[in-house]
């Protein structure tokens, strides 16, 4: 049963992986006028003399960071709060999810409406709160726009978070709580001794799940702002050399070496996790 | 089960037999506006007219960004579907390596009756490789309801004058701005640019090629586009996030005094079940510049065949591309769908002048249509543009700086 695994995984997973990989020492376009040629590390070289990819890195480090770690913080509250028993429990886990549900495609769409400076409905409620002047564009501005987005991710990724963690959260035995009680532990010594050290491995599944979602960040990005004011991540940028320019240039061996550059950053993200938290994988 | 499957086969042969010489074509189609619906209806009467060529229909996205993207897989892969290809006017020089040469089919397709403009974009390096389908150009939308009420008796003839007006009009006029154009940083922006560009004198490549872009009359250009948001104010900030039906939007509510944009807003502007405008717009050429001259971008799409179709597919092809492209249909396009002919002809026809007066009056304005830069390379250099056009109008950058850098990258993408 070994054997057929392993085929299955390295014609789906690990040929693309060695093709990238092998592409990324050339140079090549899909452009018939253009020869592939060998260039070694160039493509590696350059990208880290492109602007626009330093600064596609920092954007998408930038917004890693924060959207994990607040989906983590709320994601935590959430399953907290809808661990406890209350009237409507399950009704509420269930509606719960909903944004999560909703494909990222369309809720993407549906708060670059919002966002909208004409009529928008986040845009009104910031003016009224005087936040912002009327007809501020939210999502064309260098200051604002990567924000939106962050908010965006996180109302949608959030109740993700909460699911995976209440999960956790109702692997933990009822007795221990009652044994602490009965030693006399206040909420927060309970919360802190009991709760986070048994989630421990729940949350590091989580955030590696999360991280590497948030690292490769495209859909949202690209629907609510096409990479513009300073929020071209990564992947955008990867798209751009990919797709747009695939007949105009040499660009495929570039675009593969950030897709490289993309997958290596995933995986140090994903062994700081796993050495950190001492995740077991077998 | 034998015998039974062996019937079922010598059936689908017999079919095959009968069947013997219809082809079978595909072709993509946008979907703005009631596009698609004309197309049905033409391709109706043409497979009726050609009984052995089955013609079926891809729609596709309508952002042309994405329609790219599609073209990119399937021409890369070496399918022989789409057989037609419905192309935007920058995309041959990038695309033509795997189109159909149609240089010796010129006279086939009358060629020599087209727009000239629309002839010389479908032209790389000398060879005809798609045949001009309809055409746009930028346009002022403006509200003769407004400029009337305030003592103007014609749209305004340089940007000047659109920037006094606007200001004239918003300062008494309630809940107005003075003119919303594409500034969001996609395609829509470059055809925005080139018109504000062109019209202060300016040009992105010469004739040969070469980047000309960093000069006075650009950073003017630039800089009187980021002056109509932060110091006219005539235009709101939102324009750098605004495309085609944003715009489009917020004139039709009666909310802006000036539009740019292209043909297809008038039939939608002036229906009264979506329109709070209806019957108050005017349109005119775009403003001129300080030399006086005025520039519109040129738009507007054109059909190529799919080198890797076969030679069948390719004569059916070349039959459905001249009926599309024919007169009469050219006219019920026009007409019915609001589209730009690409036929100089049909511009003097009285059923067009009835159903869309300002194509007949403006037809001077899209046959003298500026083009965008021709090369192989345009979506590189669309993608500079955009980037250093937003730039400066979102204020990361000054207008000098960035077309100082827009020249450097230009230079680099096109390795000189």
């Amino acid at each position: 049963m070994v054997l057929p695994a392993v085929l299955v995984i390295s014609v789906i997973a690990f040929f693309p992986l060695f093709k990238t990989f092998y592409d990324s020492f050339f140079e090549f376009g899909l452009r018939p006028d253009i020869e592939k040629k060998f260039v070694g590390l160039k493509n590696y070289i350059d990208l880290f003399h492109d602007e626009r990819f330093l600064a596609a890195l920092k954007t998408t480090v930038i917004f890693t960071v924060v959207s994990v770690a607040l989906e983590t913080v709320f994601g935590l509250l959430i399953a907290v709060i809808v661990n406890q028993p209350f009237k409507f429990r399950g009704v509420v886990r269930a509606a719960m999810l909903i944004p999560w549900a909703i494909p990222t495609a369309i809720s993407s769409q549906m708060w670059k409406w919002m966002f909208n400076d004409q009529g928008g409905i986040m845009t009104k409620f910031l003016e009224k709160l005087n936040i912002i002047e009327p007809g501020f564009p939210i999502l064309g501005s260098p200051n604002t726009a990567l924000w939106a987005i962050i908010a965006v991710d996180v109302w949608k990724t959030t109740p993700f978070m909460a699911l995976l963690i209440l999960a956790g959260l109702q692997l933990i035995p009822e007795e221990l709580y009652e044994a602490a009680r009965i030693d006399g532990a206040n909420l927060l010594q309970r919360f802190t001794k009991i709760t986070l050290p048994m989630l421990s491995s729940t949350i590091a599944v989580a955030l590696i799940f999360r991280t590497l979602d948030a690292l490769r960040v495209f859909d949202v990005v690209f629907i609510m702002t096409r990479g513009s004011v300073g929020t071209e991540t990564l992947a955008v940028y990867n798209r751009v050399l990919l797709m747009d320019r695939a007949f105009t240039g040499a660009w495929f061996g570039y675009g593969s070496a950030l897709s490289v550059i993309i997958f290596l950053l995933i995986s140090i993200f994903a062994i700081i996790y796993i050495k950190s938290l001492k995740l077991k994988l077998d | 089960m034998r015998k039974f499957l062996l019937a079922v086969l010598l059936l689908t042969l017999a079919v095959v037999a009968f069947s013997g010489s219809r082809v079978t074509i595909t072709m993509t189609a946008g979907a703005v506006g009631k596009e698609l619906e004309v197309l049905y209806a033409q391709l109706d009467v043409f497979m009726k007219q050609n009984p052995n060529i089955k013609v079926s229909v891809m729609p596709m996205p309508n952002s042309s960004t994405e329609r790219h993207d599609l073209y990119v897989t399937y021409l890369a892969s070496g399918e022989k579907e789409p057989t037609v290809l419905m192309l935007d006017v920058i995309w041959p020089a990038e695309f033509a390596p795997y189109l159909e040469d149609l240089t010796a089919d010129k006279d086939y397709f009358e060629l020599n009756k087209f727009l000239p403009g629309t002839v010389k974009a479908a032209t790389v390096n000398g060879r005809i490789v798609a045949i001009p389908w309809f055409t746009d150009a930028g346009l002022l939308y403006y509200r003769k309801d407004l400029l009337e009420k305030y003592g103007f008796k014609n749209p305004p003839k340089t940007w000047d004058e659109l920037v006094q007006m606007a200001k004239t009009i918003t300062a008494k006029e309630k809940n107005m701005v003075g003119f919303v154009w594409q500034g969001a940083r996609y395609e829509g922006l470059v055809c925005d640019f080139m018109e504000y560009l062109v019209s202060f004198g300016g040009d992105v490549l010469d004739e040969q090629g070469n980047v000309i872009i960093n000069s006075p009359a650009a950073v003017k250009a630039l800089q009187f586009m980021v002056d109509l948001i932060y110091t006219h104010k005539v235009s709101p900030q939102a324009v750098t996030t605004y495309m085609e039906e944003e715009a489009r939007r917020a004139f039709q509510n009666g909310q802006a005094v000036f539009m740019r944009n292209w043909p297809y807003a008038w039939s939608l502007l002036n229906d009264p079940k979506e329109s709070k405008v209806a019957g108050k717009v005017g349109v005119a050429p775009l403003p001129a510049g300080p030399g006086g001259k005025s520039a519109a971008t040129l738009g507007g799409w054109m059909l190529g065949i799919n080198k890797n179709a076969t030679p069948e597919e390719k004569e059916a092809a070349k039959k459905l591309i001249k009926f599309l492209t024919s007169y009469e249909q050219q006219l019920y396009k026009a007409v019915n769908a609001g589209q730009n002919p690409t036929m100089m002809d049909v511009y003097k026809d009285p059923a067009l002048k009835k159903a869309a007066p300002f194509m007949v009056e403006l037809y001077g304005m899209f046959i003298n249509a500026v083009p965008r830069p021709r090369t192989a390379k345009y979506s590189e250099i669309s993608d500079v543009i955009q980037k250093y056009v937003h730039a400066a109008l979102t204020k990361q950058t000054t207008p000098q700086k960035a077309i100082e850098d827009m020249a450097k990258e230009l230079n680099k993408v096109l390795g000189k």
